[in-house]
């Protein structure tokens, strides 16, 4: 019988190394598909994921046992997410700067190639989606990639992002009615 | 697309939020059964909700690594860990400093060390009033003038021996 996640916090908090170990097993495949959800790029997924695994190793002594291990971890790996999300806005915005610096010196110079239509339109898509997703306000995102992409309930999220169940479904009505009017054309 | 742009607006707002529940599965009870028995009769809702069934599902972007990408996990991970174990087990020893037995022990030598360096050193650690050489020579000075007072007092007393002397030689005479 596999030992249950308090178990395993109980013995990695005393030193036990495998027991770590098998914490990681069991969530690091979750961890790295929500840390996906955010970033959206296999190795910064991998990165964040690991981040947060780091970040509990370094805290296990500070775990309480007041909510779950799983709970406990999912807010970690949350504000780690949006932390990332708030450096990649910084830096995004400085590279658009430096980007449109680029394109005015080589606009007169040469022509962007023309890509092919049915690549385009396969883009397309991804890349709205993508950025009606950016777009949204930091809470309504989490939110909505807790519900939408990971499946947690109300309950759940409130608990991840330590604010009231009313917070949560007043964020994630927001999210949706924002991407339903930026996604409408492929309604 | 002028039928989205109706269907948003002729939505009912009052239920837009409870929409969104229900397509999460989040309505219970008698919330559920309204909205249930609302969207039997209110076409742009229907609407809105089979829009929400096309447009949501297409934000997941779903990405499943080949079984190297994991081998290649496990081994990062491992090796930060281990970095991580490094700066923990320094900082580790700092707070060992401050166990209950160290600190009364440090209170303790502390002030021992203050009490002899109070005792022993408190002659160095007073500065002189007036230069070294000035004060031997104010302290020695009324040794030497007491010096020449005794000096005087022996040529007296030597005086006095030879008058004695005399006065007895004179009388044995």
């Amino acid at each position: 019988m596999n030992p249950g996640d308090e178990e395993l916090v109980g013995l990695a908090q005393r030193g036990d190394a495998k027991a770590f170990e098998e914490l990681v097993e069991r969530y690091k495949q979750k961890a790295y598909r929500i840390a996906f959800d955010f970033a959206r790029d296999r190795e910064e997924a991998k990165d964040l994921s690991q981040e947060a695994f780091l970040r509990v190793y370094t805290h296990l002594r500070s775990f309480d046992g007041r909510s779950s291990f799983y709970t406990w971890f999912y807010r970690i790996l949350v504000n780690i997410c949006l932390d990332y999300r708030r450096r990649k806005k910084r830096a995004s915005a400085e590279e658009f700067d430096e980007a449109a610096e680029r394109r005015m010196e080589s606009s007169s110079l040469s022509v962007p190639p023309v890509a092919p239509e049915q690549h385009a339109i396969a883009g397309q898509m991804s890349r709205k989606v993508g950025a009606a997703l950016e777009a949204l306000p930091a809470k309504q995102r989490t939110a909505f990639i807790l519900k939408n992409h990971q499946g947690l309930s109300i309950k759940e999220i409130a608990v991840t992002m330590q604010t009231a169940e009313g917070t949560v479904k007043v964020h994630l009505h927001r999210a949706v009615a924002a991407l339903r009017q930026r996604l409408a054309e492929f309604a | 697309m002028p039928q989205h742009n109706e269907s948003t607006l002729a939505v009912c707002e009052r239920l837009e939020a409870d929409l969104v529940l229900h397509y999460y599965g989040e309505l219970e009870g008698a919330a559920e059964s309204r909205i249930e028995t609302h969207l039997r009769s209110c076409e742009p809702c229907r609407r809105y909700l089979q829009e929400m069934r096309s447009i949501l599902p297409l934000t997941v972007q779903s990405d499943e690594p080949p079984q190297s990408f994991w081998i290649d996990y496990n081994r990062e991970l491992r090796h930060k860990l281990s970095e991580a174990k490094q700066n923990k087990f320094g900082w580790r020893h700092i707070p060992s400093l401050f166990q209950s037995w160290t600190l009364p022990a440090l209170a303790a030598a502390a002030v021992v060390i203050l009490a002899l360096t109070f005792t022993l050193g408190r002659g160095p650690w007073l500065a002189p009033d007036a230069p070294m050489s000035e004060e031997i020579f104010l302290e020695v000075l009324p040794l030497a003038e007491n010096l020449e007072f005794y000096r005087t007092m022996e040529v007296l007393d030597a005086m006095d021996l030879l008058e004695f002397m005399g006065s007895q030689a004179k009388s044995a005479a």
